[in-house]
């Protein structure tokens, strides 16, 4: 406590300090300045994440969209799968559809601590929902809750997210104005999740000479799938 | 143990050293040519760059000058959710923190993301020496790690390697020879940090900003060790100094436009995650303790100067891209952990201005610092302030070795001549006949004398045939 104080009070006096120079600024307003939105969010989306080096896909067709799922799958040969719950997966009956495949799939909801765990670090495919979708910047946005695990975009090799075009905000201030408390009286914000991640294409790293290597820690591969209209 | 300064080594040594390294001048003009060309492209394609970096730089501004306030609402947001929140007020003190809880909550096995915050208090040694075991888990800080060095770029720490030197750093560690590919080596770093995650039960990690309003912290990577270190180990340290603090989650955005865009040119970095405290009620992964270290170390000392816009830095690395001094030395010639244009002003202000002569002078004060800071740090201002600062302490230039009584007479000498136009003339007649035994194409590369301290460093233009004034008169003819 005592240290807690004296730091706060040496910052006090610094920022009298500072302030004798000149009187301190208000929080500006940032207005409209630097907001890049526009009318085309699912062909901006899809671009952004191609840049990125992730595999957009958008289709109206749910068959289409577990086609897809199966055709990853195919590619790389997947024996685990570990599978989110809820939201698109759900809408797509995705575990039903894909359970004749000879894969071990295995859905979250299903899993207790150790063996989620486990689980987690054996699979060879992640398939999740997404909580939003930032057609700026390409990313998918996750957001930490029961069924939602961190790892499930993270531990596995190969990410396969499931969305709705609906899903896609224009821009990254549209984001995080949805978890500001004071955002919109009439619409209180939600509270953060533990974790909000956004994620914009496949792991990368660049320390070797600058050479371009993905996958080093997260998944090498990012799969977008949506549903709905260009 | 102080801030910044790791030995107050011989900086033109180093530097000459840098400069006789041809794969290090290789891999800094490779590095530095990318990162800027990404840097000026990732502003032109932001709606509005320049006013958005203004507008960074307010929040910036206001968030110093009221900082006390920030500071207690981000441990209020941060303790209602759960977490714990810890003040250090020098290196030794966050050492001791994090040591604590590591032994508190019986971890022996730590992960770390990339934190130059942990590398200025100098972490890892005290840990070690507790009896945990710290594995850095950015790509680029494993292989120093492995090597047993320091980060000589703020975002690329690992840029003075080759592939070579990497596979023969790797190879050791595993015991078994790697191909020099960059993939295979960083897949087979991904084989060894996935078993360092498994069995973590400590994960430390920096913080790029902490919201006041929410309690939440953002990390942002790359490679996803930072989410890694999140999510795998039981419990979470996040160090951060007291101007990591913004004031609202509304105001977050504003730096992600800008952090990657001035750092890579990227228009996101890969993972932007934020943590609100630890792991909630039915959540399947995640810490249980999330505990938040303040570290001011310094920084309440420098808010009350007028160098408090240094404080202002979002430690993105552009200034250092940037740099004709940086991009010729790279990083360790600044002995500091932190380099380039923003080190040489933080490792003076915080270690020693004294101890430090070189440093406010390795700057040809071009501005290429400022125009390239995605919050506009006027970094040349405050090197001259801190060469002020030194010549208040009786140095002059070049760490005072120069100045002196040869100094001042030639300064004296230089204000009699130029204040007679006749003399100038005469004096510039002079020298041109002097210098021409040393004029090598146009250029003065060795000088005898007091001259030699000059030459020893850089060249000196050798003075023309003919004077502006004379071409003039001679033109109009």
């Amino acid at each position: 406590m005592q240290t807690r104080d004296t730091i706060l009070h040496q910052v006090r006096l610094a920022v009298t300090e500072g302030n004798r120079l000149q009187p301190a600024p208000p929080l500006p307003e940032r207005g409209r300045i630097g907001y890049q939105g526009a009318a085309d969010a699912v062909e901006r989306f899809c671009s952004e994440l191609t840049a990125a080096g992730g595999h957009p896909f958008v289709t109206p067709d749910r068959d289409a969209a577990v086609q897809r799922i199966r055709d990853i799958m195919q590619r790389h040969q997947a024996r685990k799968i570990a599978l989110g719950c809820g939201g698109v997966i759900e809408d797509l009956d995705v575990a039903n559809r894909l359970r004749g495949d000879g894969v071990d799939m295995t859905p979250m909801d299903a899993l207790a601590a150790p063996r989620f765990r486990e689980a987690m670090f054996a699979a060879d495919i992640g398939i999740s929902n997404v909580a939003y979708l930032i057609a700026e910047t390409g990313s998918v946005v996750m957001a930490t809750a029961p069924n939602e695990p961190r790892s499930l975009s993270l531990l596995p090799p190969v990410h396969i997210a499931l969305a709705h075009v609906e899903q896609i905000l224009p821009d990254l201030f549209d984001l995080f104005d949805l978890y500001s408390p004071v955002a919109d009286l009439a619409k209180p914000a939600a509270p953060p999740p533990s974790c909000l991640t956004l994620i914009t294409g496949p792991s990368k790293t660049g320390d070797i000479e600058l050479k371009l290597v993905t996958g080093v820690h997260g998944p090498g591969e990012l799969h977008v799938i949506l549903i709905g209209s260009q | 143990m102080n801030y910044a300064q790791h030995e107050h080594h011989d900086f033109l040594g180093a530097s000459n050293q840098a400069l006789a390294d041809p794969p290090l001048q290789a891999a800094l003009t490779r590095l530095t040519d990318t990162l800027m060309a990404g840097n000026r492209k990732g502003y032109a394609a932001l709606a509005d760059s320049s006013a958005l970096r203004d507008h960074a730089k307010r929040i910036k501004e206001h968030t110093l000058a009221h900082l006390d306030r920030y500071l207690e609402q981000l441990e209020a947001s941060v303790q209602k959710l759960g977490g714990r929140v810890h003040w250090a007020a020098t290196a030794d003190d966050a050492r001791r923190i994090i040591v604590t809880i590591a032994q508190q909550a019986g971890c022996q096995n730590a992960v770390k993301s990339k934190s130059m915050t942990s590398e200025e208090i100098h972490l890892n040694g005290a840990l070690e020496k507790a009896g945990v075991r710290v594995t850095e888990t950015d790509f680029g800080e494993f292989i120093i790690q492995l090597a047993g060095e320091r980060p000589s770029h703020l975002v690329a720490p690992a840029v003075h390697h080759t592939r070579e030197s990497v596979a023969r750093v790797l190879s050791q560690h595993l015991g078994q020879p790697l191909p020099d590919d960059p993939k295979s080596l960083a897949l087979a770093g991904r084989r060894v940090l996935r078993e360092e995650f498994r069995r973590a039960d400590l994960g430390i990690s920096g913080v790029n900003f902490a919201v006041a309003e929410t309690g939440s912290i953002v990390l942002i990577t790359n490679e996803g060790n930072g989410r890694l270190t999140t999510t795998c180990p039981r419990v979470h340290v996040a160090l951060m100094g007291i101007e990591k603090v913004i004031p609202r989650m509304r105001d977050l955005p504003v730096f992600l436009k800008l952090l990657a865009r001035g750092a890579t040119g990227q228009t996101l970095s890969v993972y932007t995650t934020m943590i609100t405290g630890p792991k909630r009620p039915g959540e399947q992964d995640g810490p249980d303790e999330f505990h938040l270290v303040i570290l001011d170390n310094g920084r309440s000392r420098v808010l009350a100067t007028p160098f408090r816009e240094s404080l202002q830095c979002i430690r993105c690395g552009a200034c250092l891209n940037a740099c004709p001094v940086y991009r010729r030395i790279g990083g360790h010639a600044y002995g500091g952990v932190y380099s380039g244009p923003i080190g040489s002003i933080l490792t003076p202000l915080y270690d020693s201005v004294t101890l430090n002569p070189h440093l406010p002078h390795a700057s040809s004060l071009c501005g290429a610092c400022q125009a390239a800071c995605p919050v506009k740090i006027n970094i040349p201002h405050m090197l001259i302030g801190l060469r002020a600062l030194q010549h208040q302490h009786g140095q002059g230039g070049h760490g005072g070795r120069h100045r002196g009584r040869w100094e001042s007479w030639a300064y004296r000498l230089w204000s009699v001549v130029l204040r007679r136009p006749w003399l100038y003339r005469l004096a510039l007649r002079g020298a041109r006949l002097a210098l021409r035994r040393w004029d090598q194409d146009g250029w003065l590369t060795r000088l005898p004398g007091p001259g030699a301290s000059w030459t020893a460093l850089r060249d000196f233009p050798a003075p023309a045939a003919l004077s502006f004034r004379q071409r003039w008169k001679k033109d109009l003819e």
